[in-house]
């Protein structure tokens, strides 16, 4: 037995919004229905949904859409923030499998008979609401119709699963619809307006009066959808967990109250204009923001194409784009009240920035590192020890960066109530891969002044290196919404795809499928049997099985794409760089610039590529050295 | 099969005034046949459950022992089909006991997990226990073990907060799997102070038996857990007893022995003698 929760959909004013919380409403919608009189354009909700959230708003916002394309739907979720997508169309069941959990659909069955089979197709969430049970309309119509709906076909559905039951509610018929019925909850549009899109106050508190005079014995199978435990008492999560259908939280379920915690402490400090201050505060007069963007002229005329403008997050304090993240984190720890960091690192140069970071917030630090990387790194392991970071070699598996993770979790989950896991890349479980993209988005919000001040212009193309991707999904997030900037990541080639020493998830379609690696679902190595596989770069910060999960989300909806360098590409454009422009990028960096080496001559002098130049290379010299044994190969 | 078999083992054990035993071993450990020999023991010295562990690269939620005892398996060519050829062949050679799979969650989704479920089933598994992979994630595998009868077993920590705890314990099926320390598995030296409050909170919103697992190695260790929860899970210590010994089935035979003697709870009668 519980209450009926009560949706009220039609939400077009931010008056309307507040009237119906204070209703008692549990579920507010928004049609994005452009032919509805109850139209609402996603950037007119989105900034009423942040509005509601400031105030506290605990209600799920849903999103209704007719007939639009899953990756449209998705991105409209995340631009408004809102938790659910409500499908009202014809859209088939495999758009609700691409949303994931975010979605469920609107069904308008004729009959009970029609009811049970739509739903056998449809009925995909394992937490209410699963589906939303409409009246029938003719063809072309998607609900709204203010008629009422078959309340046995809708009774057949609500036996079997927790449903939304609509159409031509009113207060005052309301409770007899769930006697008869028995719904998870009810939604309710016109039946609570003045006039087509207005709601009255007077009407919508009624009508949630009427329903919470009701209780709904759920009939639904209660080991399978919870009667008195709805996904929504736990933790109303307020970030999307997934894009697409990559992300989530794949993590044993000790870390999951952490999960949730630093999520209301990330999104109470991106709100926090105290935080935002003193985070700025420490970019500028500590890390040296904003980093310089430079017209790499010689390498240009080398290329003898294109324009390369690079990013210079080699500038950036501690020698790499890491410390954005790394102090970002370190502030939002501080705020969770955690004395003690942990941290991952495989080149080292996230491992320095934390230990950097932890020093100027005097905070306990610990790194977990493999012991194959420490040989290959001794340097960065010294700076982290004269910067009084504890070093914890890490001997298990591979001893490599997939190694330092899981060993770095495995502290986590032991000492989770008073520690924070200051997670390097755009990776691991939810809301990490959006936490590390918002704190490296400074990146590219500088990058695009800049380039609009210096070119005049967008860029043609925009480029960075992706081991989990955190400096490309940074450079990338400003230019998402500009349609004529390609975005182009480049993976660690290795030895070449063929070889099978490398770290290529998108290149490689045998061994690179999508699974599951340190609690994100996306592309991974791994061999048939879901082992994850070993990998191979020159550049320890690209050797990583797994890619940030946005970023193949932005691959499968087509709006970035990816390519790849081999170890050698990236010691030749090392070399390179060197000699036309003075700088010594990292080996992960190169990645980068070879690959805009390739491009370039492809494209007119009038066109700009942007490539983010994400550290610097004093770390790699031995490696490089050693690999060319004295012997440059670039002349 | 499944959802009964489970029921029925903890309810016989219940019976008999003691919580049931659930060793865990690792499939494959050191080699195949080695395994099946010592699950054969395990299942001949008295457990009421089994849990069987799918080897995977990268085990996030194990100590050192599961850690290591997996990636030997692993190097000895153990894979996810012949896990199921494994517990196929357990059934086969009469173990009786209900068996649950546990294993992370991208070797199974590398499988296909419909055709996971159908296939464990077949081999005789009567549940799964995936410990990467929380409620929120588990619609699909979730559907795939409802349509094959298996349990699903949800884990629960002393980190999970009442409301979610409620959650865990209305969605789980055969049992709820309580961890008891916050950390990975492995044998430790006590058992955490907090213990008996984290599985009275537990008992207030189960629907299933509770069975209680990390940490627990000694059989004083078992009857402790034995008198507060309806299962006790042993996994590292066997591990261990088996890589030390030099006579592995019988040194698993009798850990399992000795742990099973250790589960049983004091009789009424027992209580009520001694009050007179």
């Amino acid at each position: 037995m519980q209450r009926v929760k009560v949706k009220i959909c039609g939400i077009t004013t931010l008056q309307d919004a507040l009237a119906a919380l204070d209703a008692g409403a549990d579920l507010l919608g928004f049609n994005f229905y452009p032919p509805s009189p109850r139209y609402i354009a996603p950037a007119t909700c989105a900034e009423l949904v942040r509005t509601l959230r400031a105030h506290g708003a605990r209600a799920v916002m849903v999103g209704v859409f007719v007939n639009r394309p899953p990756a449209e739907v998705a991105a409209v979720l995340d631009e408004c923030g809102l938790d659910l997508a409500q499908l009202s169309g014809d859209e088939p069941a495999e758009d609700l499998a691409l949303l994931g959990t975010r979605a469920f659909k609107a069904l308008r069955p004729q009959d009970a008979d029609q009811a049970v089979a739509l739903a056998a197709a449809y009925a995909r969430r394992a937490a209410a609401p699963v589906l939303l049970a409409d009246a029938a309309a003719g063809a072309g119509r998607f609900g709204g119709t203010g008629q009422v709906g078959d309340w046995a076909a809708a009774a057949a559905l609500a036996a079997a699963w927790p449903i939304l039951l609509a159409g031509g509610l009113r207060p005052d018929n309301v409770a007899a619809a769930i006697a008869a019925v028995h719904p998870w909850g009810v939604d309710v549009a016109s039946g609570v307006e003045s006039a087509p899109g207005r709601k009255d106050p007077e009407k919508m508190r009624a009508f949630v009066t009427a329903a919470n005079g009701q209780n709904s014995y759920l009939t639904a199978d209660a080991s399978r959808f919870t009667s008195d435990v709805s996904r929504f008492t736990p933790h109303p999560s307020r970030l999307p967990t997934k894009f697409g259908a990559f992300g989530g939280q794949f993590v044993p379920e000790t870390l999951m109250p952490a999960l949730a915690e630093l999520e209301t402490a990330y999104l109470a400090c991106r709100e926090d204009t105290a935080f935002q201050a003193e985070l700025g505060e420490l970019l500028r007069t500590y890390v040296g923001r904003p980093t310089p963007l430079t017209h790499a002229r010689r390498l240009t005329a080398h290329a003898a194409g294109a324009q390369i403008y690079l990013k210079r997050e080699d500038l950036a304090h501690s020698g790499a784009h890491k410390i954005n993240n790394a102090l970002g984190q370190a502030l939002l720890a501080k705020r969770l009240g955690k004395r003690r960091v942990i941290a991952e690192t495989g080149a080292g140069q996230h491992g320095v920035a934390t230990a950097t970071a932890c020093a100027l917030l005097g905070l306990e630090c610990v790194v977990y590192m493999g012991t194959v990387d420490m040989a290959r790194q001794q340097p960065n392991v010294q700076r982290m020890r004269l910067l009084g970071a504890t070093v914890q070699p890490v001997d298990s598996g591979t001893r490599t960066l997939k190694d330092a993770v899981n060993e770095a979790i495995r502290d986590w989950v032991t000492n989770v109530r008073d520690t924070h896991y200051l997670l390097g890349s755009a990776l691991g479980p939810h809301p990490y891969p959006t936490i590390v993209r918002d704190f490296q988005a400074v990146i590219g919000a500088e990058a695009r002044m800049q380039i609009m001040a210096q070119a005049g212009r967008l860029p043609d193309v925009c480029m960075a290196c992706v081991g989990g991707g955190s400096n490309a999904i940074g450079l990338f997030h400003a230019f998402r919404n500009d349609p004529g900037v390609r975005l182009l990541g480049v993976e660690a080639g290795g030895a070449g795809i063929a070889s099978g020493r490398h770290a290529a998830r998108f290149a490689d379609v045998r061994l690179g499928r999508p699974g599951v690696l340190h609690g994100t679902y996306t592309y991974v190595l791994q061999d048939a049997d879901g082992q994850i596989a070993a990998t191979h770069s020159i550049s320890a910060g690209l050797d990583y099985a797994a890619v940030g999960p946005e970023h193949a989300w932005l691959r499968q909806i087509g709006r970035a794409e990816y390519t790849v360098a081999t170890d050698d590409e990236a010691l030749t454009a090392f070399q390179l760089l060197a000699r036309t422009e003075g700088i010594l990028p990292a080996l992960e960096s190169a990645h980068a610039v070879a690959a805009a080496m390739r491009l370039a001559p492809t494209l007119g002098g009038d066109q700009v590529i942007l490539v983010n130049l994400s550290g610097r290379g004093d770390k790699d010299l031995d490696t490089v050295l050693k690999t060319l044994d004295g012997k440059p190969t670039w002349d | 099969m499944g959802l009964e078999q489970i029921a029925a083992a903890f309810a016989a054990a219940r019976n008999q005034n003691r919580a049931a035993l659930m060793p865990y071993y690792t499939l494959g450990y050191p080699d195949a046949l080695t395994a099946i020999a010592v699950l054969q023991a395990i299942a001949a010295a008295g457990a009421d459950l089994i849990e069987l562990g799918i080897p995977f690269s990268d085990p996030l939620a194990d100590g050192p022992t599961i850690q290591r005892s997996t990636q030997i398996a692993l190097e000895q060519g153990i894979t996810v089909a012949g896990c199921l050829a494994l517990t196929d062949r357990l059934r086969r050679a009469g173990v009786s006991q209900p068996m649950l799979l546990m294993g992370y969650v991208n070797p199974i989704l590398a499988y296909g997990p419909t055709r996971f479920a159908a296939d464990a089933a077949a081999a005789g598994a009567d549940g799964l226990i995936i410990p990467d992979l929380p409620l929120e994630e588990a619609d699909e595998i979730a559907a795939a073990c409802a349509a094959h009868g298996l349990a699903l077993v949800y884990l629960a920590a002393p980190t999970t907060a009442d409301e979610r705890l409620a959650w865990l314990a209305a969605a789980t099926t055969g049992f709820l799997y309580l961890v008891s320390v916050t950390g990975v598995t492995g044998v430790r030296a006590g058992l955490p102070a907090d213990l008996a409050a984290f599985i009275g909170r537990a008992r207030r919103v189960a629907r299933t038996p509770l069975a209680v697992g990390f940490g627990i190695a000694t059989p004083a260790q078992a009857h402790a857990v034995s008198q507060l929860a309806d299962g006790v899970i042993v996994g590292s210590a066997l591990i261990n007893a088996v890589t030390n010994a030099t006579e592995p089935v019988a040194a698993a035979h009798a850990l399992v022995r000795d742990l099973r003697a250790a589960v049983s709870r004091p009789s009424i009668s027992h209580f009520g003698a001694s009050r007179v």
